[in-house]
């Protein structure tokens, strides 16, 4: 249901940002879902192939996921940690951080347009 | 809008537009919106999350005896189905109205502002939602809470913090329910603490027993607390 729900947002979304002249136009639609997301991208391209039997407005957009991996950075001194098992420490200096700087995105990134 | 060259595709038939937009955009829109009303009607709104069954309607009750005759509270409750807890909640004497998400694993912003105008906001000091009993999905959903609270049973384990990290890393308080079960459940308060600030160096903890009654003047004090900065 999770999935749904996005996949509703992402076109709503769209739908307030581009002309439905424009959307018409639309090719393919690049999403950045960071693994904090809790998005899992099979299950959103499952989703997103539902949504067009119930529309079939966007059927021939494609929709692709870049997943990105967890990243901090210190606030202290400004290392950039890859987070591991879940721990939020900087590994230079060794002090807890919630400053997450990839690996939250759920962004729609880019979109392509028919020229 | 124009078209700039540098983004086209080496055969020239395609445009891209980078656009960085937040896919939750509709929903934070009216997280914000609700962040407002609160702020004139001086609510102090809780997001309540937990997995089903670890204590949160019984918690709201529980607050909701302690609390009735000091300030006044109000609940609104989300589940997949039925009114029960709804029912539960209002046998306190309090105002609880029910959102049935009907399949729909969380609460969403517009679900909870349209529900809003059936709330005396302006006579409310503190509104609880109670989210599905989740971990997953209702971390990616601002509802335009003050704090969101995430319990935790002593039943579930104690290895909730690392499995589910969004949720524990986007709450300000962990509350560890069921405290008095511990002696008959192989759960570690330590562990789990050590899990969750891993995960959030920033989380507060509580420990409670919704049934012995441990703990549960420390978590009225900390939301007379918070009622009384965000009347401030």
């Amino acid at each position: 249901m999770h999935e749904t729900s996005i996949v509703n947002s992402i076109i709503a979304t769209l739908e307030q940002e581009f002309e439905a002249e424009k959307l018409q136009k639309m090719k393919a639609i690049y999403l950045k879902v960071g693994i904090l997301s809790n998005i899992e991208p099979r299950l959103l391209h499952n989703a997103y192939d539902v949504y067009h039997l119930r529309n079939g407005r966007f059927q021939n957009v494609a929709l692709k996921i870049e997943s990105t991996q967890l990243k901090i950075q210190c606030e202290i001194c400004n290392h950039i940690t890859h987070v591991e098992n879940y721990r939020f420490l900087c590994e230079n200096c060794q002090r807890p951080s919630k400053n997450v700087i990839e690996g939250e995105e759920m962004l729609i990134h880019k979109i392509e347009f028919d020229d | 809008m124009s078209v700039d060259k540098s983004t086209k595709d080496a055969r020239g038939t395609v445009q891209c537009e980078n656009t960085n937009l937040n896919l939750l955009k509709a929903n934070d829109f009216v997280a914000d919106i609700i962040k407002k009303e609160m702020a004139k009607t001086g609510t102090l709104l809780i997001n309540i999350t937990s997995s089903a069954g670890s204590g949160k309607t019984t918690l709201m009750q529980k607050t909701a005896e302690k609390l009735k005759d000091k300030i006044t509270m109000a609940v609104m409750v989300g589940d997949l189905e039925t009114e029960r807890d709804a029912e539960r909640i209002r046998e306190t004497g309090i105002h609880a109205l029910q959102i049935v998400t009907g399949g729909i694993c969380h609460l969403e912003a517009q679900m909870v502002h349209q529900v809003l105008d059936q709330f005396d906001l302006e006579n409310i000091d503190l509104l609880f939602i109670e989210n599905v009993g989740n971990l997953v999905c209702p971390a990616s959903f601002d509802l335009g809470e003050d704090y969101r609270v995430t319990l935790m049973a002593t039943t579930e384990g104690d290895d909730k913090p690392k499995k589910y990290p969004k949720m524990f890393l986007t709450s300000d308080m962990m509350v560890v329910s069921k405290a008095d079960l511990l002696p008959y459940v192989p759960f570690s308060v330590e562990a789990v603490i050590k899990d969750a600030r891993e995960v959030n160096h920033e989380i507060e903890v509580l420990q409670v027993s919704s049934t012995n009654g441990e703990g549960i003047d420390e978590w009225c004090d900390w939301l007379l607390k918070k009622i009384e900065q965000k009347k401030g």
